[in-house]
């Protein structure tokens, strides 16, 4: 395996393309509902742990970059090759295939437990993992470029939901954000790890640097698309602290999609309807990229082309899902999994980091 | 109308293969007689003439008779013994011109002309004369506009590129001339405009059209199919159009066209999704209004494809959605329905695309009558029998008109069909079915490419600057770049300052 890659010019993809690819990755599941876990910490100042959070994403992206820019055009695949060697940068490389595969498989069932709560309750789990996945083989199989494309129109295409979260705010009790600062630094920082779960995607940047035409604004437009995610984060945590009493926000899984739920136009009530199956499009980008992460490791690692391995990978999840059947054990796997990412989000890129820096320095 | 332009390089002839021992056939004049009686199968058209030491070809019907009598054999007199340049001299009709390349001079025979053989000379005279079995030119029958040329591609490509330079006066307007299906030898004019059109995807259009070999290529239609991107998917990937002024637009914007003889329809190449949806006369009238036009158009899209998709849904999943102000009616206008709302949306679309399809099959008049018997008799009868409801009758209806918006007839029929597995999404699964048909359509139209160029721009691959000539059209001083899907040589259309 080569630890450079070259990608021929017409799968190129413009720069200011990563700020839809950065924010569409992380903008999924975790939005439904995150409100609640930051507000069981932090209370009226969760968005200040929002905040913290969207600034760590800004340092770990800041980082991830930094890495990658250390080698011209590689992705995380060549990087642990170059880094650990053949055997240990197989075994990292298997480990980051596990970590995105992971990844998919948590934002795959998290959908599919909404849907059946509440839109479906008598649809079966096996035909939406199975439609999903039908959808997202066949935009990997359409090429990076399209897959970007999807990424752009998911999050232009959803801008529209955004209005609606000012109608809350005809109910908004603006004193419920008082007082701030009441919260001390440590259940502050709590509130932002377990915004964990909410805020990943960006790792994506590991293996999509090498397609990206123009890398030395890479590092700009990735930070726009974390900042754009931020606001979003913050903006929807503060309507829910103002709409919702405290006592209600810590009952409320999906407190996003409970705010939709007031929603009432002239034709059209209980919005949320329209908005989880709306969030198809918001999550195919996130499902599409994950899925494609592991198809590029196999490709990188074996040279098996990545229309061929997502079969492979997509029957995998389709048997894994049917594991999970109670919210219980939903909720458990996303638990772990939040534990689990942020290692491999949070902590290792500064290692990674520290290593790839030590390998550069001691080979010149 | 045979071998036009500069184009006699690209000229293919797929008709002989095995052409053996053609010297000799020009020898004289009875071995020419014996070949093309035994090449035509002695067809009973093929008349051959004799005068003095000429040998006349032609075929019967094929040239114009008077212009033949009165040019050609008048002329000509059993007394001289005529040289090449003295026939060329006293024949003063036609456009004349000297091969020795049998085979062609077969072909310009088959296509209307007459052939001259002088005694003993190497050398044929072609003199074409094609009996006028033309329709005039007449009203773009499928692409009507109230402001702008009413005038309409016809049968004849000759007269369809003259059409084109009528408008482009330029000599950098180029024609290049095929000749494309085995048995049929239909004539193929790619027309584009030189230092505008994009080199390389003038260079895709030459070998697209020179890797096709097929039997008989009767219409434009047919070649576009030939030469799309994607022939199984449903979207069209080049546009059809009857209308020389749509064609000019483009050919201004750096397309490339693509004319076929018999054809009164032109094939305009590479066009985007969103320009399926433009008309010439956007450009005619104020922009507001051609702004205004354009959004209505996009939305009559997605009304026509999603309106009854998702009342569908809603009523047969998702009652909660519905106001309770609105779902008293709508309770109401079902209650005597028998069916669910699925079958009862499939009924009445049925319906609908059965008074379109008579619609479009019968004569003119009694087509009007049809379309007021069938939608008045059958939709009242309908509801009154408890059929149908009324609302449902109001949605299927509006979304049949909105689909004929559409400029672009094939994309319209396109929006038609697309209906029925959205309907049937909807009717099964409700708005997830809805949601996945979306996101299908969505993954696929960002699949397509026509001519090689991505077919969602300029949305995606995002070029905001082309935005403001696409779902809307500004004034034309902020309109001064080409579109950049052609990949045009010239960028700027005009310099904005000078433009009011």
């Amino acid at each position: 395996m080569h630890v450079q890659q070259k990608i021929k010019p017409n799968y190129l993809v413009n720069a200011f393309l990563v700020f839809f690819v950065v924010h569409a990755t992380q903008i999924g599941v975790g939005l439904q509902g995150f409100q609640r876990i930051i507000y069981r910490d932090a209370h009226q100042d969760a968005w200040i742990s929002v905040l913290i959070a969207g600034l760590g994403t800004s340092i770990l992206v800041f980082v991830i970059i930094k890495t990658l820019e250390l080698y011209e055009s590689s992705d995380i695949y060549g990087i642990h090759y170059d880094v650990y060697g053949f055997f240990f940068g197989r075994l990292f490389n298997a480990i980051y295939i596990f970590y995105v595969l992971i990844c998919f498989f948590v934002v795959l069932r998290n959908y599919i437990e909404v849907i059946q709560a509440w839109v479906f309750p008598e649809l079966s789990l096996w035909f939406l993992s199975l439609s999903i996945i039908l959808l997202v083989v066949y935009g990997i199989t359409s090429g990076i470029r399209s897959m970007v494309g999807i990424a752009f129109f998911s999050v232009t295409l959803s801008l529209w939901l955004l209005v609606f979260l000012v109608y809350p705010l005809q109910y908004a009790r603006w004193d419920q954000m008082l007082p701030m600062m009441e919260a001390d630094i440590l259940s502050l920082l709590k509130g932002a790890y377990n915004m964990t779960f909410t805020m990943l995607g960006f790792e994506i940047l590991y293996v999509i640097y090498p397609y990206i035409k123009e890398k030395k604004k890479v590092q700009k437009f990735a930070q726009f698309g974390l900042l754009f995610s931020t606001i979003i984060y913050v903006a929807l945590m503060i309507v829910a602290i103002i709409y919702f009493s405290g006592m209600q926000l810590e009952r409320t899984i999906w407190a996003t999609l409970s705010l939709f739920k007031i929603v009432r136009l002239p034709f059209i009530e209980r919005f949320e309807y329209v908005a989880i199956t709306y969030w198809m499009l918001i999550i195919l980008p996130n499902l599409i990229f994950y899925m494609w992460s592991a198809c590029r490791g196999i490709k990188r690692m074996f040279n098996i082309e990545e229309t061929k391995s997502v079969w492979f990978f997509s029957a995998i999840i389709l048997i894994a899902v049917q594991f999970i059947v109670t919210r219980t054990q939903v909720n458990m796997i996303n638990d772990y999994f939040a534990k689990f990412a942020f290692y491999v989000v949070v902590c290792y890129p500064f290692v990674l980091y520290a290593t790839a820096w030590l390998r550069k320095r001691v080979s010149s | 109308m045979f071998r036009k332009g500069n184009s006699k390089n690209h000229h293919i002839n797929n008709n002989d293969n095995q052409e053996t021992n053609l010297d000799s056939v020009l020898d004289s004049s009875s071995q020419l007689v014996d070949y093309l009686l035994q090449k035509c199968h002695q067809t009973s058209d093929l008349k051959i003439l004799t005068i003095s030491n000429l040998t006349l070809f032609f075929i019967d019907n094929q040239v114009n008779q008077s212009e033949f009598n009165l040019n050609i054999i008048r002329r000509l007199n059993n007394q001289t013994n005529y040289k090449i340049d003295d026939v060329i001299n006293v024949i003063s009709v036609g456009d004349i011109e000297k091969s020795s390349d049998i085979s062609y001079a077969l072909l310009s025979v088959l296509k209307g002309s007459v052939c001259i053989y002088t005694n003993g000379i190497q050398e044929l005279i072609l003199i074409k004369i094609p009996s006028n079995n033309n329709r005039s030119l007449s009203k773009p029958e499928n692409e009507s506009q109230v402001i702008g040329s009413q005038v309409g591609f016809n049968e004849s490509l000759s007269t369809n590129v003259s059409l084109i330079r009528r408008s482009l006066a330029t000599p950098d307007l180029k024609n290049e001339f095929y000749i494309i299906g085995r048995r049929t030898n239909t004539g193929v004019s790619v027309l584009y405009i030189e230092g505008l059109a994009s080199n390389d995807l003038v260079q895709r259009m030459r070998e697209r059209l020179s890797s096709i070999d097929i039997d008989g290529l009767l219409d434009s239609a047919e070649l576009n199919q030939l030469i799309n991107d994607n022939s199984l998917s449903i979207f069209p990937q080049m546009l059809l159009t009857e209308r020389p002024d749509r064609v000019c637009h483009g050919l201004l914007n750096g397309k490339i066209t693509v004319l076929v003889d018999g054809s009164p329809m032109a094939i305009l190449c590479p066009l985007s999704f969103i320009e399926f949806f433009e008309s010439k006369e956007d450009y005619n009238v104020r922009w507001p209004i051609a702004s205004f036009v354009r959004l209505l158009r996009i939305t009559a899209v997605f009304l026509s494809v999603f309106f009854t998709a998702l009342y569908v849904a809603a009523l047969t999943f998702h009652y909660e959605v519905i106001p309770q102000a609105l779902l008293v009616p709508l309770g109401e206008s079902r209650s005597r329905v028998p069916f669910p709302p699925l079958f009862e949306a499939i009924l009445l679309e049925f319906i609908i695309e059965l008074l379109r399809e008579a619609g479009a099959r019968l004569p003119t008049k009694v087509g009007q009558t049809m379309g007021i018997v069938g939608g008045i008799v059958i939709g009242t009868a309908a509801v009154q029998a408890g059929f149908t409801s009324n609302i449902l009758i109001i949605i299927v209806a509006l979304g049949a008109l909105a689909s004929f918006t559409t400029p672009s007839y094939t994309m319209g029929s396109l929006i038609r069909v697309i209906r029925f597995p959205i309907l049937i999404l909807a009717g099964f699964w409700g708005f997830y079915g809805i949601m996945f048909g979306f996101c299908f359509i969505m993954i696929h139209l960002l699949r397509l490419t026509t001519l090689g160029s991505p077919y969602m721009a300029p949305f995606y691959p995002p070029r905001f600057k082309d935005w403001v000539d696409s779902i809307v059209r500004l004034p034309f001083r902020f309109i001064y770049k080409r579109q950049a899907l052609p990949r045009p040589a010239d960028k700027q259309k005009y310099n904005p300052d000078e433009v009011n």
